[in-house]
């Protein structure tokens, strides 16, 4: 299988900042790619919910509430919760575990610098 | 003739008075005189007063309040006034019915929340409390009580359920639903809620058809009885249900049982997949909620008055299958009201007999923590 998988340069660091995220189409597949305090994740850009664009949705935190916040909301993951614009799904954008539904978790790829560019293979 | 067609044949014999019917919704009525004699002062002197009214049913001013009234009548019909003023006059009537055990609901306090004086409507609930234990489920082991909780004074109402958590007469609490503001999600009504779960005995939401400004449809728009009927309990406990899965009531309270009455059973999936629907959309309103809405709504016990009829039986089994509810449905007759329920009407739905003799009864025996003779397991 390794031997299917190719590398691609998505650009470099100079030009991709700190907390942005941009969909970038590589061999026909639509990938989600993100900046997050200098390190850079890869989603698939493909909502499973109505295959909707998910990450040209917002990149944001999220609320949470449980027995530990006495039930109050909070605001937590900043910066690393992405949401679908179709219908507003969240995913986290480090592990890919949907928010909503604890079975789904979407694949990630792998990313990685090298001499200055932001490098995905799949 | 094989094994399984034998024991198919035998199996069909069983009939509705062979097993055990818990009727989960039976109304008792209670007069203001009656509640006079258990009312601290200064509101005895208030039901002394209504006592002396001509009574109408179910519309007595301060009692069970409300815009009624306001349909022409006309001679004939059938008997829509019908009351039950004895534990034993109660008894056999439901002996009549082949029902084993009742759960006692009050007539005119069915209409409580609308009173709008706080400390009235507490001296009512303990008086009411206080005559019902005294008077009806202590002297018949068969009928069982739910203490009324008045949503007006959330910590009255906690108190009152700690007072008489050991009562072996009282299996569960009555969350008075019509008019009730704000909807029983509301965070105010917590204290209830904890007691209830500490106490180990359940809830049971249970509204009536009025017309009032605080209830959560706009019932005052129709122009028959028959519109306004149809969809007021209806709504009244979808509203209250969505209100209490959106704030997370069976979340921060896992171990409470949370029913409703009187609301049929048609609707249940449509509300459950309308929550998933919207959740998908609105996770982050409720970060509470571990999982879909429809799983803690899947946790909720329904009373099948008033039943659906739809013209294919098979119909409404499968309705009642979508939403897991051959674990959590429970026969309800609403003996002696207008709209009852004879048993058989559920006992002849096309279920298996396993799941009839859950419905029919052993459902309300677990919602209750109740023997099959009526008495509680848990004190």
């Amino acid at each position: 299988m390794t031997n299917h998988l190719r590398e691609h340069i998505i650009a470099s660091t100079a030009d991709f900042p700190e907390g942005t995220h941009r969909v970038v189409e590589l061999n026909g597949r639509k990938i989600g790619v993100f900046n997050i305090q200098g390190n850079f994740y890869a989603l698939p850009s493909l909502c499973p919910h109505q295959l909707g664009p998910l990450c040209s949705g917002k990149v944001s935190g999220t609320l949470i509430s449980n027995q530990e916040t006495d039930w109050q909301l909070r605001w937590d993951h900043e910066g690393e919760i992405v949401t679908c614009p179709w219908h507003g799904l969240e995913f986290h954008i480090l592990t890919g575990q949907c928010l909503a539904f604890s079975e789904i978790r979407l694949r990630s790829y792998k990313v990685w610098v090298e001499d200055g560019l932001i490098k995905i293979r799949f | 003739m094989s094994t399984q067609q034998v024991d198919s044949q035998e199996r069909r014999r069983e009939r509705l008075e062979d097993i055990l019917v818990v009727d989960v919704d039976v109304h008792l009525h209670e007069s203001a005189a009656e509640m006079a004699e258990y009312c601290d002062m200064p509101w005895r002197k208030s039901l002394e007063v209504i006592a002396t009214l001509p009574e109408r049913y179910l519309d007595t001013p301060g009692f069970s309040p409300g815009v009624d009234g306001i349909w022409a009548p006309f001679p004939g019909g059938h008997d829509a006034t019908r009351v039950v003023h004895t534990p034993q006059q109660m008894v056999e009537e439901l002996e009549e019915i082949e029902v084993d055990i009742g759960i006692l609901f009050p007539d005119h306090l069915l209409k409580m929340a609308a009173l709008p004086q706080v400390d009235y409507a507490v001296a009512l609930m303990k008086a009411y409390n206080a005559w019902m234990i005294d008077r009806w489920c202590s002297r018949e082991k068969t009928l069982k009580g739910c203490l009324v909780a008045a949503h007006q004074d959330p910590l009255a109402a906690a108190r009152e359920i700690e007072r008489y958590a050991k009562e072996p007469g009282i299996v569960g609490l009555y969350l008075p639903t019509a008019a009730v503001m704000p909807l029983w999600g509301n965070r105010i009504y917590d204290p209830i809620y904890q007691a209830a779960q500490d106490a180990d005995l359940p809830v049971l939401l249970h509204s009536v058809a009025m017309i009032h400004p605080n209830f959560p449809h706009n019932t005052h728009h129709f122009e028959t009885e028959m519109g306004q009927h149809t969809i007021g309990h209806g709504f009244s406990i979808m509203a209250n249900l969505v209100s209490m899965v959106t704030t997370g009531v069976p979340v921060r309270f896992p171990d409470l049982r949370i029913a409703f009455t009187e609301a049929g059973v048609a609707w249940v999936p449509y509300i459950m997949h309308r929550l998933d629907k919207e959740y998908i959309e609105r996770r982050r309103e409720v970060p509470y909620l571990d999982h879909r809405p429809s799983h803690y709504v899947k946790k909720f016990f329904f009373a099948t008055q008033p039943v659906e009829e739809p013209e294919n039986p098979q119909d409404l089994v499968t309705l009642i299958q979508l939403y897991g509810g051959e674990e959590t449905t429970m026969f309800a007759s609403d003996w002696p009201h207008h709209d009852f329920d004879h048993p058989r009407k559920v006992y002849q739905l096309p279920f298996s007999q396993e799941a009839r003799r859950k419905i029919m009864g052993e459902n309300a025996l677990r919602f209750f923590k109740i023997d099959s003779k009526g008495s509680r397991i848990n004190i």
